[in-house]
């Protein structure tokens, strides 16, 4: 096996680790920009992960799909994200409900529940168990910032992750859906967070904070 | 071609209302639109009518199903387009929010609900489904009060964690159709997977795809408990936009739901999917029901009795059978209507008394008379009252649930009906009757926003009398897909 | 020859600590765009605190004088259970990792001991801080080295290296990943490092170990600095053994050992580096997040051990 061969092989069975790494400094972040650079890193460990299965696989489909994770994930909405914040002028740090190492507890309680779950599944599909795991610890964690979080940007960056879960999901059992569907998803996750962002701004605008959780005007 | 011409239409429409659509030709623009569309569908619907099932390349397709949805969307776009042209004739141009984005987003939403329903691919109903609600999201925030922010980002983000999830039950079911066998070129088309031979070999992966997929798309349904988004989202849109939502886009939510069922049921027996619809069927029934007792707000508990609906469309498909599927496609036309109505009527109290808290409403008999009416005839139809149309489709659910001895289901249904009649028929009175200081500002109902409404009367009664021979046909060719 | 290797051993982490302390401090002031004290600075520093005269204020008792230095025999015997160019260390057997972080308990016990019997306020407040620290930062501590020793199936430190030496570098899992992460968090607060403690500041807000060490004077100073040196030597090589060791040498021929310490010392040098960019550009946490901060590496210790049964690779 050359050496290509190898490297992509390991990065497969070993990017799993860094995703949970992750998840557990997701959990521990403070500051919504903290948060937009781990989901950054997170999106270029799966682009990786991507390219190693577009080798393995000898797939030219896989490639674009790696492209436009790369361009997506990691350059464009990271970006456009802290452009936002910048924008946003909101103070720096966020209150969540549960705070620190609590957090980080209930990260690490969620990716045992990850391979607990994983565990009989992995086995019938023949699937590594790791990169599974890390996927649905991914999605877990993104609904847990959602909820956790108070502000409006951080359950962007929640869904976000949600999102890298459940393409992770996606890529280590069927290697990834038709490039026309890839590209589809992509795309409405793009137009997504653009929208997001103007309604942001828009909270922002009539409220003058970007604390979801005092939107609870409309109750019943 | 054919195909493409419902899709392009509005497409190109609001490119052109974006593009030209300033200084008060938005609405003529509009209507010009709209009307050419509307043709567009009906032919659509036509040929699938009288010819079967229509292709187009890879990923459109047109059958007896889509063909009644289809026909859905046209009749109240129509009817939400007249109403809309006076309707807005107080919104202040901010950004975003003048009559000429309005349309553009109007024609966007419609183009990606007809993109749902002439999906031939999973995976593009799916980004249909997202495109919903991504272009009716700045629809629900139209006005850009406070609750209108609140309510657009709640639904935005609400909805699109479930779609979330309904991507993963889409994966989970491509997995599925791969590892039986299928190719992966045609793993997400809805044709090859009804005819997968081996398909229902691998029954805990459909069974978690379809859990996944409930979830999601029930999420866009309105499903208790994930309906949290509905009320608010319904209730502080414009009122041509909530008729929309109410009756159209949750229909096709419910279209993807049947769409997947089919698979399910076709491959591991109809058990498992009709017992979770049945399930969240009831549970929205009985919640929402319940919860239209204390509503204060009118768009509000217009609402509720919209996920109500969902529910009972949801017991129709879960019991099955040729009077419960007959019974829930019948009734999602008919409640539609219905609620369009209601929105119409509700949107003109607005207008004139510009709240919608119920209890600030007073002596409507007096101040709005034809107004007044409508409710009055929107909330018996809406409440199933016979002759109304929504009578029939209730009836043949109900009978489907006693055919079966479904006891529980019938008594909870029955009962909720009745809690549901007294509820608004108490808010109702309230509004009515109730003695107010000060007329309201403005009384009128301008003609554009007369005409939908009595047509939708005459509609209701007529259907509730007599269901048109050429409707029925329809409805049968949908089931026959099923 | 083992023997003389072992003894090799300990004399380099005790006599060579001072000069990774200003190894360290000149990279730092590297960085930092200074041009720093010359790194033989600190065995200057330590000289001229053996020639001085060694005060005690008037209500200590003994234990003022005698802190100090059993503070630095425990040190060094932890240091030498520390393998640093063979697989083995002078002292050595099953369980000696408990032993490992017992002694450097020990150590900060008298330490702190020492600094309250100086009946001064920075002793008292340095004490307890410095207490917290160390009751926080000994779970991940054990939980990081046993999820290590687990995976290993060896108790001995020395056990634990050899295992790991003959493990292929990429076939990293999971365990020692998290059990890396834990112990990076536990060295850095070990030894007082920014962000848990800063080794250069003497205000009340921001000292922990050196308010302890402030009453001190004269040779009892100097043990303290040099058990300070020795215990980052100590911790740091404790690292590089457990995560990092190949290169290690495998006979007891001259040559392999050469070597194996031409390749330790540019480890220690790489991990001084990294040491010196992290405290350059992190601030220094605040006291209510030290108790976060060790959470973290608890809950990733937890990680750690509970992966060692799912096996991840």
């Amino acid at each position: 096996m050359d050496i290509v061969q190898l490297a992509a092989g390991k990065t497969l069975s070993s990017s799993a680790v860094f995703l949970l790494l992750t998840v557990l400094l997701l959990a521990a972040a403070r500051r919504v920009s903290t948060s937009i650079i781990l989901f950054g890193l997170q999106s270029a460990i799966i682009t990786a992960q991507v390219m190693a299965t577009a080798y393995t696989e000898k797939s030219a489909e896989a490639w674009v799909v790696a492209g436009m994770v790369f361009a997506l994930k990691v350059v464009a909405i990271p970006s456009a994200l802290l452009w936002l914040v910048k924008r946003l002028k909101s103070p720096r740090a966020v209150q969540p409900a549960i705070s620190g190492a609590k957090a980080v507890f209930v990260a690490a309680f969620m990716i045992f529940l990850s391979y607990a779950v994983v565990q009989p599944y992995a086995r019938e599909a023949s699937v590594p168990q790791d990169a599974l795991a890390a996927a649905v610890a991914l999605i877990l964690t993104g609904a847990f910032l959602m909820v956790n979080r108070r502000k409006a940007l951080m359950q962007i960056v929640g869904l976000l992750v949600l999102e890298n879960g459940i393409f992770l999901a996606a890529l280590t059992t069927t290697f990834g859906m038709p490039l026309i569907v890839e590209i589809g998803v992509f795309f409405d996750l793009l137009m997504g967070i653009l929208i997001m962002g103007v309604f942001a701004f828009r909270i922002r605008d009539t409220f003058d904070h970007l604390d979801v959780t005092k939107l609870r005007r409309l109750r019943g | 071609m054919m195909l493409l011409l419902p899709l392009l239409i509005p497409i190109l429409g609001a490119g052109i209302l974006l593009g030209f659509g300033a200084h008060g030709r938005a609405r003529l623009l509009a209507l010009v639109v709209g009307g050419v569309e509307i043709v567009a569908i009906l032919r659509v619907v036509l040929t699938v009518y009288s010819s079967g099932p229509v292709q187009f390349g890879r990923f459109l397709r047109a059958d007896g199903l889509s063909a009644f949805f289809l026909l859905n969307i046209a009749v109240i776009s129509g009817l939400a387009l007249v109403y809309s042209l006076d309707y807005l004739r107080h919104v202040e141009g901010q950004r975003f929010s003048s009559a000429r984005w309005f349309y553009t987003l109007l024609f966007f939403f419609v183009f990606t609900m007809i993109g749902v329903c002439l999906s031939a691919n999973l995976g593009l109903l799916w980004i249909m489904m997202e495109a919903t609600t991504l272009a009716s999201a700045l629809l629900v925030g139209f006005y850009n009060t406070r609750g209108a922010i609140e309510a657009g980002w709640k639904y935005l983000i609400v909805c699109t964690v479930g779609i979330a999830f309904a991507l993963f039950g889409t994966i989970v079911l491509y997995l599925a159709a791969i590892k039986s066998g299928l190719s992966p070129a045609v793993a997400l088309d809805w044709t090859a997977l009804m005819a997968a031979p081996r398909l229902g070999s691998e029954v805990a992966l459909l069974k978690l795809a379809f859990v996944f997929v409930i979830v999601g798309y029930g999420t866009k349904v309105g499903f208790v408990p994930m309906h949290s988004w509905l009320p608010d989202a319904h209730a502080e849109a414009p009122s041509p936009i909530s008729a929309l939502l109410s009756g159209v886009l949750l229909n096709c939510a419910m279209y993807t739901l049947l769409r997947y069922d089919a698979i399910v049921s076709r491959a591991i027996g109809a058990t498992f999917s009709h017992t979770l619809l049945l399930i969240f069927g009831v549970l929205s029934l009985v919640v929402a029901g319940l919860l239209i007792v204390v509503q204060r707000d009118l768009k509000r508990m217009l609402a509720y009795s919209s996920v109500e609906h969902m529910g009972i469309v949801a017991i129709g498909i879960g019991l099955g059978g040729p009077l419960g599927l007959y019974g829930a496609l019948l009734h999602t036309f008919n409640h539609s209507l219905g609620k369009t109505l209601l929105f119409f009527a509700a949107g003109n109290v607005r207008e004139n008394f510009g709240t919608l808290r119920m209890d600030r409403i007073g002596g409507l008999a007096r101040s709005l008379p034809k107004t007044a009416l409508a409710l009055t005839l929107g909330s018996l139809a809406i409440v199933g009252l016979p002759p109304f149309a929504l009578f029939v489709s209730e009836f043949a659910i109900l009978s489907e649930a006693f055919a079966q001895s479904r006891i529980w289901v019938a008594t909870l249904f029955l009962a909720t009906l009745s809690v549901v009649f007294g509820g608004m028929f108490h808010h109702l009175s309230g509004m009515f009757y109730r003695d107010m200081q000060q007329s309201p500002a403005a009384k009128r109902l301008a003609l554009s926003e007369a005409v939908p409404i009595a047509i939708i009367a005459v509609g209701l009664t007529w259907f509730g009398v007599h269901v048109p021979a050429a409707f029925k046909g329809l409805i049968e060719r949908a089931m026959a897909v099923l | 020859m083992t023997m003389l290797i072992h003894i090799l051993q300990a004399l380099l982490i005790v006599l060579g600590a001072p000069l990774l302390r200003g190894v360290v401090s000149k990279m730092k002031a590297r960085i930092q765009r200074r041009q720093g004290a010359s790194i033989w600075r600190p065995y200057a520093d330590l000289g001229k605190l053996f020639r001085k005269e060694d005060l005690a204020p008037p209500l200590a008792s003994p234990v003022f004088r005698i802190a100090p230095r059993i503070v630095f025999s425990a040190t060094v015997v932890a240091a030498l259970l520390i393998p640093l160019f063979r697989p083995s260390a002078l002292l050595g057997g099953p369980g000696d990792f408990l032993l490992l972080v017992y002694l450097l308990a020990l150590a900060r016990f008298f330490l702190v001991l020492g600094a309250m019997d100086g009946g001064g306020a920075f002793g008292g407040m340095g004490g307890s801080r410095e207490v917290l620290v160390s009751a926080l930062a000994e779970a991940p501590f054990l939980l990081g080295i046993i999820a290590v020793a687990i995976v290993a199936r060896s108790t001995e430190l020395a056990g634990i290296v050899g295992w790991t030496l003959h493990e292929n570098f990429f076939d990293v899992s999971a365990v020692h990943i998290l059990a890396f992460t834990t112990l990076a968090m536990v060295a850095i607060a070990e030894t007082g490092r920014i962000p848990v403690d800063n080794p250069t500041a003497h205000l009340e807000l921001t000292m922990i170990h050196e308010a302890m060490v402030l009453e001190h004077s004269g040779p009892s100073l100097a043990f303290l600095e040099w058990a300070n040196s020795v215990k980052l030597g100590l911790i740091m090589s404790f690292l590089i053994g457990l995560f990092l060791p190949w290169g290690m040498a495998t006979s007891a021929s001259m040559p392999s050992i050469a070597l194996s310490v031409g390749i330790y010392l540019i480890k220690m040098l790489a991990l001084a580096m990294v040491l010196a960019l992290v405290e350059s550009s992190v601030a220094k946490m605040r006291m209510y997040a030290v108790p976060d901060f060790l959470g973290i590496a608890s809950a990733t210790g937890v990680l750690a051990v509970v992966f060692t049964v799912f096996g991840g690779k």
